[in-house]
């Protein structure tokens, strides 16, 4: 037990990158207080946002149903929708966590039995989805509480059902995942399943938002929810009634006070328990084997080509040039890199761009939306354009993490003879590249929407340029202020930077503020040029000058 | 020729200086081997030698240029091989190679020419097209070893360079070390082994606390000690007695 418990915390400080204990004696660090607090507030704002839509789909569904007495049928929705949540987050999660690295094999070399190793994976995992599961119900209990009353062991029947339902979904995307990676070879790279997984990720988010924005439209509609989404002929209420483990939660919670609900939780908890003690009892030997060769590699050989292969590969090119193709290179290679930076100006358009195709006639012919669209064509509508753009051409935290992610090689780059300043600036280079193309994204996507003229859209184009340079440039002074110097993983150097988070907020920042005081003050077309247009690209050269000489002066203090 | 004056490194987070003082000069033509245990300043002097660190106090001079003052002439008559080979895991190994000669302006002949020959030497020349990733640790560091002579410096500063290694590139990078020497340029590298030191060296220089506590031949460190022991006995005396002063 001791071994599965330590294995667990293990598992659980690495998934979740967890502090260590502070040693006695140890000072306040307002820094280290200050990320806290920064990531406190993103933690709330995403929370916050997830339980807004949660809330919002549980209390129309409720009140569509409520007037036909099928009320209860929401809590047998919660329970599929808890599913298959979790089920969805969880085999990517299992995916991508399958295999960590190369510590697991010394797992393999220790005395640690198979089960224990798998059983504290499987519970570390669990921990993230529970909490999804627990979060996602209980918006469905408070407005269930809220409205109907019922007994309080409707909360506690609610909570365990909660805490019980990510069981057997965890259990089967193990039960699919340990045999493939048994014969697929080619998933037994990190690489290949963060790609997978990836592709996965983008079909599952592209189905729901595809999902959302249509029914997004027919939630007013009682007598619609209640055929397509609730009604005893819905396809989810099916769904419940032929999975035990929600109609068990469905029973448990319809009359929380009597025995027959004690009797189906107690049902509820051996049919969830059974999944994982099945797959921990039946597949962790088979796991412990899959993870021996993961990550092998297998190098290719040039064999009698080798010759032709270096002179055709080895040309000389400007120094610079060689500086912006290796940040190319280094980022778009490393799959965590290119998934969270310049994939978002594809992801982002992606998901408004469905939006938009969904709702496009709607949103034009609304009578309601006439006036807005009247706006937009008369002179906002390039400010909405370029504030699009700006957010696009600003997200892909290229330079707000460009030091950072470079930190393993930086002993070496510095011993190269090339200045600081060249060296960052290759950055900038790299980062405004991407910005160009997403400026171009997300102005053309609104000029698309809304028909804006060849003029608005131009000016869009060019402020959005302007700020997303700037942007860009700030979040270069950021990282070279403040890069994240020490990290085993990637994740560290790029989604858990500080740095990207205060540039994304900056960015929204300045594009909200931006859009209030162009609207606030009916900005024409002249003062917008000048204020999103000239003004960020004069504070663009004026912190572009300066700051050669900055990079220097710190690369040459950094200790490294 | 090298040339460290006086260096000095106290890093931010320590109140310990990890080099104290430190002078040593290299001539044209010399192999040096630097030594010392783990800790005692070894990486932290090259650091400073190649421009990764910048000393509290102290000059280094790399050809008679001040590294300060004009760190870009000087490191272009470096050749440095890191002693962590974990570098730019998602280039292919002649991207590396092209990037680090772009970086010297090394002309395409040479760069051809030299990489076919050190790739050659080392057994890697096959794998060229691969990922640096996929590469074993001993593979990173002999194309480390290669791209550090694209632009054949003057000065060749190897960090553990042996670490890795099999047998057969051990023995080749020696002769190469050998070869350089002979042909007038400096070889300065550091080693925990001391039986390649032995073998290697015109001179040694052993660091201990940041100290250097001896340097000059292996003959003149057994004369000074009045033994007649191996290097390897001779650092330990050296070492224990440095422990000892501290205690």
């Amino acid at each position: 037990m001791r071994v599965f418990l330590s294995l667990t915390g293990l598992y659980l400080k690495s998934f979740y990158n967890l502090p260590g204990k502070a040693s006695k004696g140890t000072k306040f660090d307002p820094k280290a207080a200050l990320k806290a607090l920064g990531i406190g507030l993103l933690i709330v704002l995403v929370v916050g946002q997830m339980g807004f839509l949660f809330g919002a789909s549980n209390l129309a569904t409720y009140e569509a149903l409520a007037p036909l007495g099928l009320q209860g049928i929401v809590l047998l929705n919660v329970a599929v929708i808890a599913t298959i949540l979790t089920l969805a987050i969880g085999f990517l999660t299992a995916l991508s966590t399958y295999f960590m690295n190369d510590m697991e094999l010394q797992f393999l070399a220790m005395p640690i039995k198979p089960r224990q190793l798998f059983a504290a994976k499987f519970a570390a995992i669990y921990v993230s989805e529970a909490a999804i599961s627990v979060f996602f119900v209980a918006t469905a209990l408070v407005i269930f509480g809220v409205k109907e009353a019922p007994h309080p062991l409707f909360y506690v029947w609610g909570l365990l059902a909660a805490l019980l339902l990510p069981l057997p979904a965890l259990a089967v995307s193990y039960l699919i995942q340990i045999p493939l990676m048994g014969f697929a070879r080619f998933l037994k790279n990190k690489q290949a399943i963060l790609i997978i997984g990836g592709v996965i990720g983008l079909v599952l988010a592209v189905g729901f938002n595809i999902y959302y924005q249509s029914i997004l439209g027919r939630l007013q509609d009682p007598a619609w929810i209640a055929a397509h989404m609730a009604g005893p002929e819905a396809l989810l209420t099916k769904l419940g009634q032929a999975y035990p483990p929600a109609y068990l939660t469905w029973r448990a919670l319809s009359s929380p006070a009597g025995w027959d609900a004690a009797l189906s939780l107690l049902g509820l908890a051996a049919v969830c328990l059974a999944g994982p003690a099945l797959a921990i009892l039946g597949l962790s030997g088979r796991y412990a084997k899959s993870l021996v060769g993961f990550n092998e590699s297998h190098i290719k050989k040039l064999g009698a080509g080798a010759d032709a292969f270096l002179r055709a590969r080895l040309v000389r090119r400007p120094a610079f040039l060689s500086l912006v193709a290796r940040e190319l290179r280094m980022m778009n290679r490393e799959p965590m890199y290119m998934l969270n930076g310049p994939f978002t100006i594809v992801i982002g358009p992606l998901i408004i761009g469905i939006m938009l195709v969904v709702q496009r006639d709607a949103f034009l012919n609304d009578p309601d939306m006439a006036g807005v669209l009247a706006m937009l064509r008369g002179g906002a509508g390039a400010v909405v354009a370029a504030l699009s753009g700006v957010f696009l051409g600003s997200a892909t935290s290229i330079t707000c993490t460009s030091l950072s992610r470079d930190a393993k090689a930086l002993p070496y780059l510095k011993s190269l003879p090339i200045s600081a300043g060249r060296y960052m600036l290759a950055k900038l280079v790299h980062g405004l590249v991407f910005a160009a193309l997403g400026s171009a994204m997300g102005v053309g996507l609104v000029a698309y929407a809304v028909r804006l003229s060849f003029i608005d859209g131009a000016a869009a184009l060019g402020a959005s340029l302007a700020m997303s340079a700037l942007l860009n440039l700030g979040g270069l002074w950021l990282d070279t202020a403040n890069p994240r110097l020490r990290w085993d993983n990637p994740i560290a150097a790029m989604k858990q930077n500080p740095n990207a988070v205060i540039a994304i907020f900056g960015a929204m920042g300045l594009a909200g503020g931006g859009g209030y005081l162009a609207f606030a003050t009916g900005m024409g077309t002249g003062a917008f040029a000048l204020w999103f247009g000239l003004v960020p690209a004069a504070a663009f050269v004026a912190l572009l000058l300066p700051y050669p000489r900055y990079a220097a002066r710190r690369l040459a203090a950094m200790e490294i | 020729m090298i040339e460290l004056s006086g260096i000095s490194k106290t890093y931010a987070k320590s109140a310990v200086k990890a080099v104290d003082g430190l002078s040593v000069t290299v001539k044209d033509g010399e192999i040096f081997g630097f030594l010392g245990p783990n800790g005692a300043g070894k990486t932290t002097t090259i650091k400073a030698l190649t421009g990764v660190l910048k000393a509290d106090e102290g000059a280094v001079r790399i050809d008679g240029l001040d590294l300060a003052a004009d760190p870009i002439a000087a490191k272009r008559r470096i050749g440095y091989v890191t002693d962590n080979p974990e570098l730019f895991a998602r280039l292919r190994a002649a991207e590396y190679l092209n990037f680090v000669a772009d970086v010297y302006g090394v002309g395409d002949a040479e760069r051809r020419e030299r990489t076919a020959r050190y790739a050659s030497l080392f057994g890697i020349k096959d794998a060229l097209a691969a990922s640096i990733g996929s590469f074993s640790h001993g593979m990173k560091q002999k194309l480390l070893v290669t791209a550090s002579l694209l632009h054949d410096p003057s000065n060749w500063i190897l960090d553990e360079p042996m670490v890795g290694l099999d047998p057969k590139s051990a023995f080749n990078l020696k002769e190469l070390m050998r070869e350089r020497a002979a042909a007038g340029k400096t070889v300065f590298f550091s080693t925990h082994v001391m039986e390649v030191a032995e073998k290697l060296c015109d001179r040694l220089a052993i660091i201990n606390r940041g100290k250097i506590v001896f340097m000059g031949t292996l003959a003149e460190l057994k004369a000074q000690r009045g033994a007649d022991g191996s290097l390897e006995k001779l650092f330990l005396e050296l070492v224990d007695d440095g422990e000892g002063a501290q205690a």
